[in-house]
């Protein structure tokens, strides 16, 4: 019977091996440990460490049960704070660990190889930039050379690597193949999601809310227009539409979010007009709002369209989303207004804010047509002495007051604030909008960068034959954030980029290395466009490429013959497959001189060496005596004699030339 | 129930064994090619499958094109290894060495001589239910591998098919083959110790009886030739193979010393006659130890009486293959 035995005791060399890839595997997780684990963890690999040095024996089956279910107990008290995803994962890691202290034979190496690769897995699921898929892929290849360093025994890790690695490498084409023509599915189930802090604009708005984001150098969204981009005024991304205000901050107002809850989607039936066309690869927020220009459509899948003319998606953004925009900006949004809605967007918090009262008031007397109303009041906030500000002076319970008439400094959400209130005060219907103004343009790869820095709140009125209008008070103090972008205007801000030191913005300011941020911003994006985003859309594009109209036969010849060739070069790669060639090119080149001769009737005997074969040649065929007995001379000293390597070099040359010139001569006699 | 399921499975064991006979015939060496090399995924490999599915399915369900990225990686790697299994058997040459001397009852040992055009790990030798032989590494030049066989029977013995497994680079298939070396060798019966049959001889003798049968150093018979001692008598020596290039050798000689034992078959008191094969075996061993001549008569075969090794192992072979009672 085979006994069980030496093919199953784990060499020393695996044993080295086991304590890199413990290491590789689980670092990139770090975000996803909790306290508890990482303990267990690092003993694990204390203990392991200990069993390779020789210091400790094996850890008793006791221990090691005990230590499972303490952890397994934690876990699962702690998994409705975590997530589920995050406790499973958790779980996970966990039996890596422990598996990995008690393990005594191969069978448990591969089982710790197997659950390593699905550990990288669900790196992946929290991990998308191009930097860590390099990362996790050099781990692959590590996890991989454990498995071989189970068939090599003593040799060098080095070795082991080098085969480990390579078989990555030959394996790398065929799956690229399959990743380019193996059909998408859509999600078979739902699966648990990540626990993590949304990110990006909130759907509540108070006077210190937009500040935080323009701290932050983090991406919100890249979008990518067919044609040419419009200007940087026109770019006004909405995200949420803002219409109940209770004096101290703005929300949703309680009808659209059910509708975003009963993911009911309406048709945008008037559009019409030119439209602009744009796909938006937007980062995870882990929240729904999507953003889209002026009336915005989309029949990307799970994308819904809401009555206010905004784009939402069904699911929580948990990974990078990259979905594709029709908008209408010649459109008129609503021409006639629902009472309701007409209301929602005329009420005020009730004794709040007096002097703006009294002060709308004296407008409305003065100015009685809407429009004159508006205008004169945008106007005023050039006119007078308002500042824009990222850290504005504090405000009481009448923030409007406040700012409006003592303050007179702030960013725009003040600005829009003050807008809408004083808009309803004079009894024209009026909302807040917060979404990202503007862009930064890489021309590398033509696309548009919008970070979180450039969130922004303006207003939208409602004016009869006009429907709802975007007015933004902003750019009338401060319009070179508008016009130029943020960028320019802020540069010098404190606050700019505050939580972001190391951000590489910060590189803008010398031209080499901001073109070098560009460059390598651009291969994330074609990352994020072509391997993040490659959907069934997209795959069906680059096959069309490929191989023209698509058929089932076309594809079926397509993989088979990429199949063959992937095969055929991992065999010869491999050094499996030997094409055999006479290596002796001098012999042969001889050989086939004297072949030639055979033909013309001057044969060589066995016995006869090269001198005498060209005595015989001299005598039969005198017009190529001359070249032949040159060519033997040749040959002679190239067989025979010992050359210096230049010298054997150019009288090889002068050999091959000799011996076409004489095959050429024979052909013609 | 379990009768017929039995025959269907010797049916099966037959017909697989037959087809392996025509298609790799016996033969003292072999060289392993696409012909005689089998490749099936391991358990391990089954859940390495397993695994790239699942991984498909998070992926999808994650729509995260990396994880379904990472399991085409895996698939892939599946494949790559089928190729490296293959490789490290293709080309691998095996050659039979004759085998050593062996009794029944003893652990047979055969040699087998492996090499390789290119370098392979950890082949695994092995001939049915005996211990397997790891060999870490194949190169150009030939590595002989003891491969034990456990055996009980006297007589020609042919192992099993050899297999030869490997399971390089990653444990995802193990590739293997079964080959006839046609190293069939002949086992020596198993030796019981019995005085009994010599000593009956002994007793018709009334001169020392030990030394009946055996040479003694004399001036008689020229025995052979042996390398020639410094500081022996120069009388001795060899001349003509000296002159020949040979060099320096010695003559020797003997003289016999009372008549040659026989043994036979029949002179035993044991009934069983393997049990007097066995104890026959035993007294050609202790009478070549001792450097008698001595002959073997098996009914009408007849070995002349004469001694050495060749006289052992000729004796000792026709003993081995007589045949036995019992068998066909």
């Amino acid at each position: 019977m085979t006994t069980p035995n030496q093919q199953e005791i784990i060499s020393r060399h695996s044993l080295m091996w086991l304590l890199i890839i413990n290491i590789s595997v689980l670092l990139p997780l770090y975000d996803k440990f909790t306290p508890w684990t990482m303990a267990i963890c690092a003993i694990c690999l204390v203990w392991r460490y200990g069993i390779f040095i020789g210091k400790v024996a094996k850890p008793p089956r006791l221990l090691v049960t005990i230590l499972a279910l303490a952890s397994a107990l934690t876990l699962a008290l702690v998994t409705s704070q975590i997530g589920l995803l995050n406790g499973l994962m958790n779980l996970l890691i966990l039996g890596y660990a422990l598996k990995y202290i008690e393990m005594k034979d191969r069978r448990d190496v591969r089982i710790v190889v197997l659950v390593g690769y699905f550990l990288i897995a669900m790196t992946l699921i929290g991990q998308q930039s191009i930097y860590y898929s390099l990362l996790l892929t050099i781990i692959v290849a590590i996890n991989t050379c454990v498995l071989v360093s189970l068939y090599r025994e003593d040799v060098k890790i080095n070795e082991t690597a080098k085969i480990g690695f390579l078989l990555i490498l030959q394996s790398l084409p065929l799956a690229l193949l399959l990743f380019l023509v193996f059909p998408r599915l859509p999600p078979l189930w739902l699966m648990p999601q990540l626990k993590t802090d949304q990110t990006g604009i909130s759907d509540e708005v108070s006077f210190g809310e937009i500040q935080r984001l323009t701290r932050s150098a983090a991406l919100a969204f890249r979008v990518n227009f067919e044609g040419a981009p419009p200007a940087n005024n026109k770019l006004y991304w909405r995200a949420l539409v803002l219409e109940d205000y209770d004096g101290n901050k703005w929300t949703q107002n309680d009808s659209i979010k059910l509708l975003e809850l009963k993911k009911q989607s309406v048709s945008q039936a008037s559009s019409k007009g030119l439209s602009v066309n744009y796909t938006v690869i937007a980062e995870k927020s882990y929240q729904n709002w999507l953003f889209g220009l002026d009336v915005a459509t989309s029949d990307t899948e799970n994308i819904m369209q809401l009555p206010d003319y905004r784009l939402y998606s069904s699911k929580i953004l948990t990974q990078k989303f990259q979905y594709k925009v029709k908008s209408y900006p010649s459109t008129l949004m609503d021409i006639e207004l629902d009472h309701d809605i007409k209301k929602i967007n005329l009420e005020l918090p009730q004794n709040k804010n007096p002097q703006t009262l009294a002060l709308a008031k004296s407008y409305l007397r003065q100015f009685p047509k809407p429009e004159d109303r508006l205008s004169a009041i945008m106007s005023s906030f050039s006119q007078q002495a308002y500042f824009y500000t990222l850290t504005p002076p504090s405000v009481g319970p009448n923030q409007i007051d406040d700012f409006l008439l003592e303050n007179k400094a702030g960013f725009c959400v003040h600005y829009a604030s003050a807008l809408v209130f004083m808009a309803r005060a004079t009894g024209i219907p009026a909302r807040m909008v917060t979404g990202y103004q503007g862009g930064e343009w890489n021309k590398n790869a033509n696309y548009l960068s919008i970070y979180q820095y450039m969130a922004h709140a303006w207003t939208e009125v409602w004016l009869e034959g006009k429907g709802w209008v975007r007015l933004d008070p902003t750019a009338m103090i401060a319009p070179e954030r508008v016009i130029e972008g943020f960028d320019a205007y802020f540069q010098g801000q404190d606050s700019y980029l505050l939580d972001s030191p190391f951000s590489a913005l910060r590189l803008k300011d010398y031209p080499l290395l901001n073109e070098l941020r560009l460059s390598l911003a651009s291969i994330d994006y074609y990352w994020s466009v072509w391997v993040l985003g490659f959907d069934s859309n997209k795959q069906e594009q680059v096959l069309q490429k490929l191989m023209g109209k698509i058929t089932r036969e076309k594809l079926a010849v397509f993989m088979l013959s990429s199949l063959a060739c992937i095969i055929l070069l991992i065999a010869y790669s491999a050094g499996l497959l030997h094409f055999s060639r006479n290596k002796d090119k001098i012999s042969s080149a001889y050989l086939r001189v004297c072949k030639l001769l055979d033909r013309k009737g001057v044969s060589r005997s066995l016995d006869q060496g090269p001198v005498d074969f060209c005595h015989t040649v001299e005598s039969q065929l005198p017009s190529i005596a001359k070249e032949f007995s040159q060519l033997t001379q040749y040959y002679i000293a190239l067989k025979y004699r010992t050359l210096t390597p230049n010298g054997r070099k150019s009288t090889t040359k002068l050999f091959i030339r000799l011996s076409r010139q004489i095959k050429l001569k024979l052909i013609k006699l | 129930m379990s009768r017929p399921s039995h025959s269907t499975k010797n049916k099966i064991t037959l017909w697989w064994s037959r087809w392996l006979a025509r298609r790799l015939p016996p033969s003292q060496t072999v060289t392993l090619a696409h012909k005689s090399i089998f490749i099936l995924p391991t358990g391990f490999g089954l859940l390495w499958i397993g695994l790239c599915l699942l991984l498909f399915l998070l992926g999808t369900n994650y729509q995260n094109n990396l994880v379904i990225g990472l399991s085409f990686l895996l698939i892939s790697l599946f494949n790559t290894c089928i190729i490296y299994s293959y490789k490290n058997l293709a080309g691998l040459t095996m050659s039979s060495i004759p085998p050593p001397q062996a009794y029944a009852g003893e652990t047979l040992v055969f040699p087998i001589a492996l090499s390789s055009r290119h370098v392979q790990y950890e082949v695994l030798l092995s001939y049915p239910n005996n211990q397997t032989n790891v060999i870490n590494t194949i190169e150009k030049e030939p590595k002989t591998s003891l491969v034990s066989y456990k055996n009980q029977h006297r007589g020609r013995i042919s192992p099993a098919r050899i297999k030869v497994e490997s399971r390089y680079p990653l444990g995802l298939c193990r590739t293997w083959s079964h080959i006839d070396l046609d190293n069939q060798m002949i086992v020596f019966a198993h030796p019981i110790e019995s005085h009994s049959e010599l000593s009956s001889l002994e007793s018709d003798d009334i001169t020392n009886p030990s030394d009946r049968g055996s040479h003694v150093p004399g001036v008689d018979e020229f025995k052979g030739l042996r390398q020639h001692i410094f500081g022996e008598s120069l009388r001795q020596v060899a001349w003509k193979q000296l002159a020949q290039g040979r060099g320096m050798l010695s003559k020797e000689f003997q003289q016999p010393q009372g008549q040659p034992i026989w043994l036979t078959l029949d002179n035993l008191t044991a009934k069983d006659i393997e049990e007097r094969i066995s104890k026959l075996t035993w007294s050609v061993d202790r009478l070549s130890e001792r450097g008698q001549i001595f002959g073997l008569a098996i009914g009408q075969h007849k070995i002349t009486p004469s001694q050495g090794e060749q006289h052992r192992v000729h004796c000792l072979q026709t003993l081995a293959l007589i045949p036995s009672r019992r068998t066909d």
